[in-house]
């Protein structure tokens, strides 16, 4: 092994004086040939012999891949794991999984096109070469095209100065220059720095995981949990406060929360004599319209004729409380309907509390009256 | 030279004649909406591939482009194809009433259109196209004529002037584009609305005019004409081909998923006429031929500059353009696809006088401009 290697650069004028040297000088069989340029020169890979890049091939089958990814990924997600209607639209729309299928096709494809270019085309990591420390490369970064004859990697032969200077002059370079470099230091090669930066990333990983199962293990340092932990007790969380275990009291027997004192009416009819205890003010209806669209509108409909939006799903019959016979109604029938339920209506009393049953008859009435108006009440 | 294009082929005289009786007995025939729809439905397709060569044109003349000035002698033989196109739309015009709601006194009572009934009715309709046809036939009078000119003049003025030119037709151009789309397309449905239906229209038309040019190009090239012209510049218009099939699907998917999405009631409509009965296959036929096949075919480095396949998928882009713009009009008079005798004729009729009219153009001026003062360049142009 020499001390130094040496690197012959011939710069060239244009792309064409280029690419007919390239031909000349590969059939001389100097050594390794590599050219430079500002640019990319179509047709300069076949003037060197290299093979088609592949990266054309990958590109496009991550790309595909990608696509296929990001169908399988949204079709599992919204169609099979939890399917959900959005905006009215099925779970399996395709239409809606297009732009993603896009957007993760062009990741696949430009991180396979960029990082391939980096570690396949250009060979990182990469650590400096004869051709960077020469005169003539300020020259190829801006306006000309070189070639640097360099001995074969695998070739023990040194490469002939001379012969290579004249082989490059006949081709028509306008500048020759030589580079003399030491070799590359046996120690510090891109090998061994990637081993020592994949060393420190592995040391790392295993500190960390290690740190984690230490401060899992030994609860020394318990890890970042102090605003979990208060003196407070949760729902449904067991306390020794008590000799019961239970974290709050049972309430009295016989307590009855605020608005919800029960009705002791036995039957609807018992109910016909009940009077509205509330006056017919414009808060109380305010009341009575909010409640009536929460809890009643939903099956009875917005004007109570009974047809409500869940009608049609549920093919129930709602009560059209417009007809004659809810209008005939006594108060005291509807506030005893609204707290038993009827039919397949359920209780509402959970719900509603006193004052507010009575406002949504109230309501119920307005609406009634709303629509069958008579002639006085327009005058 | 002159013989082969001087010589009118008897096939197409015949096709030609054969497409007119055809077309005279329809309009006794048939009823008359699907004989205007067949009218307008050729006046729109020739004109934007007429006016998409000649955007071609002004593109390379806007750009400076070199590489391009071998070649540009055919888009603007082909850009010709509005002097023909033009009596043809304003023939179109007759069809005002039978197709287009806007322009019937109706439309002052409809609700949705009472806002815009004046701008769709048919005088102001008729100035617009008016206006879009001179607009196109004077700016071809400037770029061709005046390139034509070129050859014998060698004056370099010329290529200044129609730089200075260039940006003007851009606007001009996207005016009358989108012009041509709303009044003659969406003015179908004139309820129908989307913002970027002038982009679509524009998008196919011009993805339709580099094929017709790539098919000229490697006509001549066959003839031994235009020898000059390397596989560099097949490369670029190939790349152009490959990216624009993109384009198309990209506007194409855009407008469909944003209607999809929203479901408004007028504006998806349009979408469900075209998705229901026989035009779901013809939707998804469109979308393979116009975007799938080429997309695929063009994938490769090698494919964007060899011969055989460019003529393949120009064929392809010039039929998936005809289909594009069948899809664009039909269903707002039928649903079903409807494909018969008049059709046929219609075809048979546009066709041949098309192809009979390029080859006309083909004598006009040098195959190169040759009086292009960066010719040269053009002719040493590598990728």
């Amino acid at each position: 092994m020499a001390e130094s290697s040496t690197t012959v650069i011939g710069v060239y004028d244009s792309p064409d004086a280029l690419i007919q040297s390239i031909g000349v000088l590969r059939s001389k069989q100097l050594g390794q040939l590599e050219a430079y340029s500002p640019y990319p020169i179509h047709g300069i890979d076949e003037a060197l012999g290299h093979r088609r890049s592949p990266i054309g091939a990958m590109v496009m089958v991550m790309g595909i891949v990608g696509a296929l990814t990001a169908l399988g990924a949204e079709y599992w997600i919204s169609a099979i794991d939890y399917p959900l209607v959005t905006g009215g639209k099925a779970p399996t729309s395709w239409e809606a999984f297009v732009p993603i299928m896009f957007e993760v096709t062009v990741l696949f494809a430009t991180f396979t096109a960029g990082l391939g270019m980096l570690f396949l085309m250009n060979r990182l990591p990469f650590f400096g070469h004869p051709v960077l420390n020469s005169k003539s490369i300020a020259k190829i970064t801006r306006d000309k095209y070189a070639i640097a004859i360099e001995s074969a990697a695998d070739s023990k032969e040194e490469l002939d100065e001379q012969v290579a200077e004249a082989a490059l002059r006949d081709a028509g370079a306008t500048t020759i220059e030589i580079v003399r470099e030491p070799k590359p230091s046996p120690f510090l090669t891109s090998t061994f720095v990637l081993r020592a930066l994949g060393g420190i990333a592995v040391s790392c990983l295993v500190s960390g995981v290690l740190m984690y199962w230490v401060i899992k293990l030994f609860p020394v340092l318990p890890p970042m949990s102090h605003m979990l932990v208060q003196p407070r007790v949760d729902p449904q969380q067991s306390s020794s406060f008590f000799g019961d275990g239970r974290s709050m009291r049972m309430p009295v027997p016989g307590t009855v929360a605020r608005g919800f004192m029960p009705s002791f009416v036995a039957s609807q009819e018992q109910a016909a004599s009940l009077v509205n205890p509330l006056a017919r003010t414009r808060e109380v209806l305010e009341v009575g319209k909010q409640k009536f669209t929460e809890r009643c509108a939903v099956c009875h409909g917005a004007l109570a004729t009974g047809i409500g939006s869940l009608t049609a799903a549920y093919g129930g019959k709602p009560a059209n409380l417009q007809a004659q016979q809810f209008r005939d109604y006594p108060d005291g029938k509807i506030y005893w309907v609204i707290v038993n339920g009827k039919n397949a209506m359920p209780s509402q009393a959970a719900d509603l509390t006193v004052d507010q049953r009575w406002s949504i008859v109230h309501y119920i009435r307005a609406l009634q009256r709303a629509q069958h108006a008579m002639d006085r009440d327009v005058q | 030279m002159t013989d082969s294009t001087s010589k009118q082929p008897p096939l197409l005289v015949l096709g030609m004649s054969l497409g007119a009786v055809g077309v005279v007995l329809s309009y006794r025939l048939v009823d008359h909406e699907r004989f205007w729809a067949n009218w307008v439905y050729w006046f729109v397709l020739l004109f934007t591939i007429a006016i998409g060569n000649l955007f071609i044109v002004a593109l390379q003349h806007l750009v400076s482009a070199r590489w391009s000035i071998p070649i540009r002698r055919v888009p603007e033989r082909l850009a010709t194809l509005l002097l023909p196109v033009a009596p043809i739309g304003l023939l179109g015009l007759l069809a005002a009433h039978v197709l287009y709601p806007g322009t019937r006194p109706e439309a002052a009572h409809n609700k949705i259109l009472a806002g815009k009934a004046v701008w769709l009715s048919l005088p102001w309709f008729s100035v617009r196209t008016a206006v879009v046809l001179a607009v196109s036939l004077g700016s071809l009078w400037l770029l061709v004529r005046g390139s034509i000119r070129q050859d014998q003049t060698k004056d370099p003025q010329f290529s200044a002037r129609a730089k200075r030119f260039a940006p003007g037709f851009m606007i001009l151009f996207a005016f009358s584009i989108t012009a041509v789309a709303f009044d003659w397309i969406a003015g179908l449905v004139p309820e129908w609305y989307s913002d970027i239906f002038g982009v679509y229209l524009f998008a196919g038309g011009f993805l339709a005019a580099l094929s017709s040019t790539v098919l000229a190009l490697l006509f001549l090239k066959q003839q031994q004409r235009l020898t000059e012209v390397r596989n560099d510049h097949l490369y670029s218009l190939g790349t152009f081909i490959f990216a624009f099939t993109v384009f198309w699907s990209y506007i194409a998917f855009a407008q469909y998923m944003l209607m999809w999405y929203a479901n408004l009631p007028d504006e998806v409509n349009w979408y469900h006429d075209r998705l229901a009965g026989g035009w779901h296959a013809v939707t998804v036929a469109l979308a393979i031929i116009h975007f799938v096949v080429p997309f695929f075919a063009l994938s490769t480095r090698d494919s964007k500059s060899r011969e055989s396949t460019l003529r393949r998928v120009a064929i392809i882009m010039l039929c998936a353009h005809m289909l594009d713009v069948y899809w664009l009009i039909f269903p707002s008079i039928s649903h079903r696809p409807l494909f018969s005798w008049p059709e046929v004729s219609f075809a048979l009729l546009f066709i041949s006088g098309s192809v009979l009219w390029v080859r006309r153009t083909l004598a006009w001026g040098q195959d190169l401009p040759v009086g292009d003062p960066f010719l040269r360049e053009g002719l040493e142009f590598h990728l």
